[in-house]
């Protein structure tokens, strides 16, 4: 599914982000990728999504070497993944309906199925009822669901989350990642940056930890492995 | 491009335009001044060439004759230059008829003969004329009126380069203009911009709403200086017939049409240009620092 081979990253300055990053994700995964404050970990992350391009090495996704697309192609790399950050990145304007609309209408998905699937997504969050609000009358943990929401609408292969918990509460953040858990339940492998121990600790899933851009743990059923941060 | 897609730029462009309230009133009433000025300047260009043409249509040619002339060798060249190409009319003016039309302005020359070209004379072709007459015999200088003639050529020419350079100088303005207004539109949609982009947008599907967002912040402001520049025109033109009457003013229809026609097109034109410009700049590839939150 996804496979990064010898990848390293430093930005212009002499910032060496990653260092030889060798690691392999098959399709269904759940994946927690953890570590210090600037260990490499968003920029692993922006790799995916080619935010960035990595200095030297290849990163294939579904048997496409992504750093062989032209920027045209780009677009068409990213309908394959759903994107989730840290600070929801939502349309204030605009109602919870289309916010999660307006991922499929980009892509230009017809009209129709665009109702359909809304609704259905909003089901799968939890928010149908709250499909005509405006995001600032919901909660962080409400608008971390329109996210979600968004990034899911068009089906994608991969679903990459950076710190998706870290403006929420312990218990919305395990709202959250339950929500994640059926996402992942329906064959949608899942990459997370987190920082949240807990949630960490009580989902027994793959871990990998970097530090100083080198990859230095990864283990199935693994733990957080470092001192809480919240 | 599906249908919905396409009623999805025309809404994204009308709240565009409306959610940038102030800034798409400014910049059509920018557009709109330019255009107003680009269209006027156009319709005094157009009028001050017709009057150039229509004198240039005018003009004559004087042949002064030496006092010793008798009146059968007025006569005869009279014939002579009836004969010669260009020469549509011969008038002689006698001394007597001199003395009495202008009295004392022409002094004791005697004769003055009115050559007028047939359709629109070259000067070329009146100084030729004038060449040949001079080194007839008895003729004491032979004049077309060139000095008048001249200063016309100058300022046409004048007003060909000036309102070229001029309109070209409008024309970058209004682009200037537009490009900061999309700018700035896409600077309020950067957000929008960014997760398009995260999505899987493409540049196009990215573009096409800032391209419409310029061609009618263009168009609008063009429709405005068309209706103020129709308005001047209608009424300076019947101002200046009914006080100068010989002034050949160039009728409203289909004058105006054509000059309305030009400002709309410049006014959508400049427009896309304006938007297709401002995308190649540098765009906001990440939302900044600071601008991230729950209600952003």
């Amino acid at each position: 599914m996804l496979e990064m081979t010898d990848v390293s990253k430093t930005y212009p300055g002499g910032n060496v982000a990653l260092r030889n990053i060798n690691v392999r994700i098959e399709q269904g995964e759940f994946v927690f990728i953890v570590g210090p404050s600037g260990a490499g970990k968003s920029t692993f992350i922006k790799l995916l999504f080619r935010e960035v391009l990595p200095t030297s090495g290849s990163i294939r996704l579904n048997d496409v070497d992504i750093l062989n697309l032209t920027a045209k192609e780009v677009p068409y790399l990213r309908r394959q993944l759903g994107i989730i950050f840290q600070d929801y990145r939502l349309l204030p304007d605009r109602t919870v309906y289309d916010n999660v609309a307006f991922a499929m209408q980009v892509i230009e998905a017809p009209y129709r199925k665009i109702k359909r699937r809304v609704m259905n997504v909003l089901d799968l969050v939890g928010l149908r009822r709250r499909a005509y609000s405006k995001p600032n009358e919901l909660s962080g943990g409400e608008q971390q669901r329109i996210a979600i929401a968004r990034a899911i609408v068009n089906s994608p292969s991969l679903v990459i989350a950076d710190e998706p918990t870290g403006n929420l509460d312990p218990e919305t953040s395990m709202e959250i990642m339950e929500i994640f858990q059926e996402i992942n339940n329906t064959g949608t492998t899942i990459i997370m940056a987190t920082h949240d121990k807990e949630i960490v600790d009580s989902m027994g899933k793959r871990v990998i930890a970097i530090e100083h851009g080198e990859i230095v743990r990864d283990e199935l059923n693994g733990v957080y492995g470092y001192e809480s941060e919240q | 491009m599906s249908l919905s897609s396409k009623e999805y730029f025309i809404r994204e462009t009308g709240k565009s335009i409306k959610r940038n309230g102030i800034m798409s009133f400014a910049s059509v009433s920018t557009v709109a001044v330019s255009l107003l000025v680009l269209g006027l300047f156009l319709l005094m260009y157009l009028n001050t060439d017709n009057l150039a043409k229509y004198l240039e249509g005018q003009v004559e040619m004087t042949v002064y004759l030496e006092d010793t002339a008798t009146g059968e060798e007025v006569a005869e060249m009279r014939e002579k230059l009836k004969k010669m190409e260009g020469v549509v009319q011969v008038t002689e003016v006698t001394k007597a008829m001199a003395m009495e039309r202008f009295k004392n302005r022409l002094g004791d020359q005697a004769t003055l003969l009115k050559a007028l070209g047939k359709d629109n004379p070259f000067p070329e072709r009146i100084k030729a004329l004038v060449s040949q007459v001079e080194h007839w015999p008895k003729v004491e200088t032979a004049k077309f009126g060139q000095e008048v003639v001249e200063h016309l050529f100058a300022l046409t020419k004048v007003m060909r380069i000036g309102g070229a350079v001029l309109i070209v100088f409008l024309c970058f303005a209004t682009l200037f203009i537009i490009i900061n207004t999309i700018r700035l539109t896409v600077f309020a949609r950067r957000r929008e911009v960014v997760i398009m982009k995260y999505v899987g947008a493409t540049d196009w599907f990215i573009r096409w709403p800032f391209l419409l967002e310029g061609m009618t912040l263009g168009l609008g402001g063009a429709i405005i200086a068309c209706t103020v520049v129709d308005l001047i025109y209608v009424s300076l033109s019947g101002r200046l017939h009914t006080t100068f009457a010989f002034f050949p003013v160039l009728p409203s229809w289909p004058t105006l049409l054509y000059a309305d026609i030009f400002i709309l097109a410049c006014g959508t034109l400049i427009g896309a240009l304006g938007s297709y410009l401002s995308r190649q700049l540098p765009f906001p590839e990440e939302v900044p620092a600071g601008l991230g939150g729950a209600a952003l």
